[in-house]
């Protein structure tokens, strides 16, 4: 199944259709829009969380937030979103978040939302949630300190790194290595030196350097997901590395 | 600040906020990963191929063995206590996510072990109420071990998000109030939770709670050395001080409240009321110590809720709130800014709390002491009464009424229900305020829903505590007007009563003229529990006897015989204890009747019939003895009699979707489709499982001749529950009707490689098919094959060719005429001496066709008109059945089917207007504001 794909995963065809530059570019060639459509309809599934974490944070009611973020990308989907002329558009989170703050300005997008209801439904929160649950904690000084656009951008950072982690999981499960994975994810971002391959070793009952080596294999596999997430959102792949260190940034204490 | 939504929103808010020594961030998710350090992991080292990656993960030799079991595809280990452990997992048919609990497995080794594990999460599973996580299913790995699994609540729970919740006590109090409901349904079952904390409320994705965990604690806990040695169960902090002395046998509904109460004061202190430095000093003073004040702790609590903190955390169980539902209906008043009913323990109570200690001097001071004590009381009382009474009044005696459900059509009537809603207005007003309202602009499914959550969404544009709904029917020249008034927090019913009357307005306004003072005195009674139908039942209130109903109870819903015998053993146990229990006595007939369905037994059939009528001549309104009633009538074949048991079951307890489904069934039996699909189409809005109902209804149009709605309905049944052969059978036979016989054939040839073991249905149609189109060979081939393997002989099929009448009429065809007539001749004779009788439509018409076979025309002829009599009402497969040959070339037989197919396209008519009845009522109740 995935046979062809880890050669350069970059270019891998599973993140092919749904990046935000091949969604750009088909609309700049003028090919079929539905296709682009729906190529941003995944990208706005998976990058609900920020949108819904930046109204709670607001102050919106838990129905009020739901439904709006429903609403928005209701209007992102069938509205003029991708047509706009903006220097931002380069990155998707960018252009996401400019775009939400325009739309709660609307105050007649406000009211219509109210209104609505939620009945524009895109998927149920339950099964949204169900599928794809975060495990972020931040600490509870942040609750009153941090903005709006940094909870944004922390919560976007998070979805990245849970995505890629859970994608991570999926190739070890596929490989029958769910176990492992269980086992090491635990080490992966724990520096060679804290790792106690003895533990690890006696727990799993294998021996030292295979888990050696597959601890670094995980890792690196680990690096080349998340690379891909991050490119999927650009406009230019060659700016991952920037969009890196803007969302490291936005996690240091002391910003914004 | 907005916090359920931080639930999912931001996830948990950790109050500790150590950096990443690392990278200095500190935000986490899942397994204490750093967030800053999963962005920078391995950075510029990106060289690697899918090759070498799979190379290094092979080699470690760890195969994953328990990803799979039962149905269910483990996505992720999410919890890990002392004796289970919790997995994310997907099932496998449904894509559904759950949440997945089992022993760990060197926890199995005993069978007993493993067998109180089942038998206590198969009670739990039965719990239903909208704040209980419910279990989906129980079952067992290929190892041996029980699993359950569960809704996977997405929202994280209470401790996680307590710190975020403190700033908001109305947010914890809606929540708490919930809690409670739940637990309260939890204790009428019989169910006690034993360990509710924080940490066993989930919260689904809109922030709802979810208690889990009913009675299971002991199973899935990570209880410590200490409290496992002590045997206890449960979490300090959170558990009464009784549950940590003594034996868990003498544990009560109270010790639930006491833990209710701890999680209150933990939510809006910040901490449980009691701490300590290890489990057993926090134990030990839950037992000596009275709890602290609220706002010894926290300032500017509310007072009322320190009131009610404190009384649920009384060490004596019998001072704290006598049950769930008066702590849940206290919580609801603060919610809506009434008073509360607790008091700060009044004068009294603390003289016998005393007096227990200094009993000699108490004694001689008692007779001093009591007069005084009991007019300071009742002056406290009575002026707080008078402050908060005409507040409260309005709200307490509100009726919100729904249309009524007229029995006679299957529709819901708004008209009547407004009548009585103006009428019981002015009646009860003469009595005191209230507020009657009418929720006239509604679904069409609530006219006289049981469902609660129907009931859940009337309560909700109703702010009532009440809802009043029922039914009306012609009986006679009368009209029958059913009405129940439910607890429109709990759906919970408080009253019915049914009064006949002429059907002329002034007739109506007479009868509905003694409703006021009943329900009046229901609406001021302060506790609801004893007015229940199982408040009365001795079965239901005597502790041994209520376990036995209810294991009774849930093992008659089990496949096997074995079960159903052990289900009648239970309930005879219960009714040993408690001759008078009516539910008892009304399952104990469901089961015999249950029985009976898999082997026939005119001794139990008798014996249902008895245990039926004994529990309606206990308890007249009791909607399961009615129900079960109209099982053994039913079976009886008394299919009239029994429509009148189920209508009667809807008056007591309302429609849902089994009653429905049964009615529906009921009217085929009685050769009423257009009727029948008035009730399928209910029982098909509350299907717990969708495609449940949509072959039957399928069915019904065919007899109607509608091929074009029969055809929809089959793809719906196909194509929802695909495992199931209904849908495809029915396309199937809509086709043979049709005369398309390849078409036929080709349907059962791409569906019949699904075939299950003991569903003889998909041989069924393709032996019929090759019956009508008279493929000979084929067709003997195929009957003999059934006849081997399905003693039923095809009664009940599709147009009821049993199998020894297609061998006989074959064996004709076939030119072996005499061995042709002995079959048939034989076949009849079984049939004449039945031992379920000759009673129905099919069964005159299963004799017409063998009598037609056997070239005994008129009688034949006769039959089949006392088969639409009856109710058969099917005018096409006469004309393909080869069993009917011998009259094709009769003036009479012609007749016949033409006049049933004009009684057929009449019935076909009615039916149309009532679905475009209903459908105009659904177009109207779908515009609310």
């Amino acid at each position: 199944m995935a046979s062809d794909e880890a050669k350069d995963v970059e270019s891998s065809s599973r993140f092919h259709t749904t990046r935000w530059s091949v969604i750009l570019s088909s609309l700049e060639q003028g090919e079929d829009k539905t296709r682009a459509r729906v190529a941003l309809s995944h990208l706005c599934r998976t990058y609900w969380r920020p949108v819904f974490a930046f109204l709670c944070r607001l102050g919106y009611s838990i129905p009020d937030a739901q439904d709006l973020t429903q609403d928005f990308f209701v209007m992102i989907l069938n509205g003029n979103f991708l047509e706009r002329a903006n220097p931002e558009r380069g990155r998707f989170r960018s252009l996401l978040l400019t775009s939400l703050q325009h739309f709660l300005k609307d105050a007649h997008a406000k009211r219509t939302a109210r209104k609505r209801g939620g009945e524009v439904e895109l998927i149920s929160w339950d099964e949204w949630m169900a599928e794809a649950p975060s495990r972020l904690t931040v600490p509870a000084q942040a609750l009153e300190s941090w903005s709006p656009e940094r909870i944004f951008d922390v919560r976007w950072a998070a979805t990245v790194a849970e995505r890629s982690l859970r994608s991570l999981q999926e190739e070890c499960a596929s490989l029958g290595r769910q176990r492992v994975f269980d086992a090491l994810q635990g080490a992966l971002i724990a520096s060679r030196e804290e790792v106690s391959y003895e533990a690890l070793s006696r727990e799993l009952g294998v021996g030292v350097p295979e888990l050696r080596n597959a601890l670094h294999r995980l890792r690196q596999r680990y690096r080349q997901l998340l690379r891909s997430e991050v490119a999927a959102t650009m406009e230019n792949p060659d700016k991952v590395d920037t969009e890196l260190r803007y969302l490291v940034a936005a996690l240091a204490a002391g910003g914004h | 600040m907005n916090l359920a939504g931080l639930t999912d929103s931001l996830a948990a808010w950790r109050s500790d906020a150590a950096a990443c020594p690392e990278c200095g961030a500190n935000v986490e998710v899942g397994h204490g990963l750093c967030l800053g350090c999963l962005l920078g992991i391995g950075d510029g080292d990106d060289q690697l191929t899918g090759e070498e990656f799979r190379a290094a993960l092979s080699a470690v030799a760890v195969a994953d063995t328990h990803w799979r079991l039962g149905n269910y595809e483990v996505l992720e280990e999410i919890g890990r206590g002392g004796m289970g452990v919790i997995y994310r997992a997907r099932q496998r048919h449904s894509r559904r996510i759950v949440a997945l609990k089992r022993i760990l497995s060197y926890h199995s080794d005993s069978r007993e072990t493993l067998a109180r594990f089942r038998r206590e999460t198969e009670a739990a599973a039965s719990l239903d109420h909208p704040h209980i996580l419910p279990i989906y299913e129980v079952g067992e790995s290929d190892d041996g071990v029980p699993y359950f699994s569960m809704k996977y609540a997405s929202g994280g729970n209470l401790q996680e998000v307590s710190p975020a919740l403190r700033a908001d006590p109305r947010e914890i109090v809606r929540l708490i109030a919930k809690v409670t409901r739940a637990v309260q349904e939890a204790h009428r079952q019989g169910i006690l939770h034993r360990d509710l904390k924080p940490g066993n409320i989930l919260l689904d994705g809109n922030g709802e709670p979810l208690v889990t965990d009913f009675g299971l604690a002991k199973w899935l806990d990570a209880s410590s050395d200490l409290t496992r040695s002590l045997t206890i169960f449960g979490t300090p902090g959170y558990i009464a001080p009784e549950q940590a002395e003594g034996p868990s046998a003498e544990v009560t509904a109270s010790a639930d409240i006491y833990s209710i109460g701890a999680i209150l004061f933990d939510l809006l202190a910040g901490r449980p009321p009691f701490l300590g430095e290890h489990a057993l000093a926090v134990i030990r003073q839950a037992s000596t110590n009275s709890a602290p004040k609220l706002r010894s702790l926290v300032r500017h609590a509310d007072r009322d809720l320190e009131t009610v903190c404190a009384r649920c955390l009384e060490r004596e169980p019998q001072a704290r709130y006598a049950s769930a539902a008066d702590l849940a209906e206290d919580l609801e008043r603060w919610l809506e800014g009434r008073s509360i009913v607790a008091r700060p323990l009044a004068f009294p109570t603390r003289l016998s709390r005393w007096s227990r200690r200094k009993p000699a001097l108490a004694a001689s001071l008692a007779g001093l002491f009591l007069l005084g004590g009991v007019i300071l009381v009742r002056q406290l009382e009575s002026r707080r009464l008078a402050a908060t009474v005409l507040a409260n009044q309005e709200a307490t005696f509100s009726i919100a009424a729904l249309p009524l459900l007229d029995l006679d059509q299957g529709t819901p009537d708004p008209v009547l229900a407004e009548a009585i809603t103006i009428a019981l207005r002015e009646d009860l007003r003469q009595l005191g305020p209230a507020r009657v309202t009418l929720l006239g602009e509604t679904s069409p499914f609530w006219a006289d829903t049981a469902n609660v959550d129907d009931l859940r969404e009337a309560n909700r544009s109703s702010h009532s505590r009440t809802i009043l709904t029922g039914s009306k029917r012609v009986v006679g020249d009368k009209l029958r007007i059913s009405l129940r008034l439910l607890s429109a927090g709990t759906g919970e019913p408080l009253f019915a009563r049914s009064v006949e009357t002429s059907p002329d307005p002034a007739a109506i306004r007479g009868a509905l003229q003694g409703l006021a003072r009943p329900l009046h005195d229901i609406l001021n009674a302060k506790d609801w529990s004893a007015l229940s139908i199982r408040g009365r039942d001795p079965g239901w209130r005597d502790e041994r006897a209520r376990e036995f109903i209810v294991a009774g109870r849930q093992l008659m819903f089990r496949d096997g015989t074995a079960n159903l015998d052990r289900s009648i053993r239970c309930l005879e146990e219960a009714i040993k204890l408690q001759p008078k229990s009516a539910s008892a006595h009304a399952y104990l007939a469901a089961t015999c009747g249950g029985r009976m369905h898999l082997q026939w037994d005119s001794q139990l059939l008798a014996r249902a019939e008895h245990e039926a009528r004994l529990a309606l001549a206990l308890e007249p309104e009791l909607p399961d003895a009615h129900r079960s009633l109209a099982g053994v009538l039913g079976q009886k074949e008394e299919f009239a009699a029994a429509v009148q048991e189920q209508l009667r079951a809807i008056e007591t307890g309302g429609a849902e979707e089994f009653v429905c489904s049964l009615l529906g069934q009921t009217y085929i039996s009685l050769g009423q489709p257009a009727r029948a699909l008035q009730w399928l189409g209910l029982a098909r809005h509350w299907a717990s499982r969708p495609g449940d109902y949509d072959a039957l209804i399928g069915n019904c149009w065919v007899q109607l001749g509608d091929d074009a709605r029969a055809e929809k309905a089959f793809r719906r049944a196909a194509e929802l529950q695909p495992q199931a052969s209904d849908g495809w059978i029915g396309l199937s036979f809509l086709r043979l009707l049709q005369g398309q016989f390849a078409a036929a054939r080709a349907i059962v040839a791409a569906n019949q490689s699904e075939e299950k073991g003991s569903d003889t249905h998909p041989a069924e149609i393709a032996a019929q098919i090759a019956f009508f189109e008279r493929r000979v060979e084929e067709a003997e081939r195929l009957y003999r094959a059934l006849a081997e393997r399905d003693p039923h002989n095809g009664i009940g099929c599709w147009a009821e060719v049993s199998y020894d009448s297609a061998l006989g009429r074959l064996e004709q065809m076939a030119n072996r005429e005499a061995a042709g007539l002995t079959t048939l001749r034989e076949a009849r004779a079984k049939e004449l001496h039945s031992p379920s009788g000759v009673h129905s439509g099919a069964d005159f018409y299963r004799l017409a066709a063998l009598s037609a076979s056997l070239g005994e025309k008129s009688v034949a002829l006769d039959y089949l008109n006392n088969a639409v009599e009856a109710g058969w009402s099917d005018a096409r497969s006469p004309r393909l059945d080869p069993r009917f040959d011998s009259l094709r070339d009769d003036d009479r037989f012609r007749e016949f089917l033409v006049k049933l197919s004009a009684r057929i396209d009449f019935m076909r008519k009615a039916a149309l207007e009532q679905s475009a009845v209903f459908a105009a009522h659904r177009a109207a109740g779908a515009v609310k504001p």
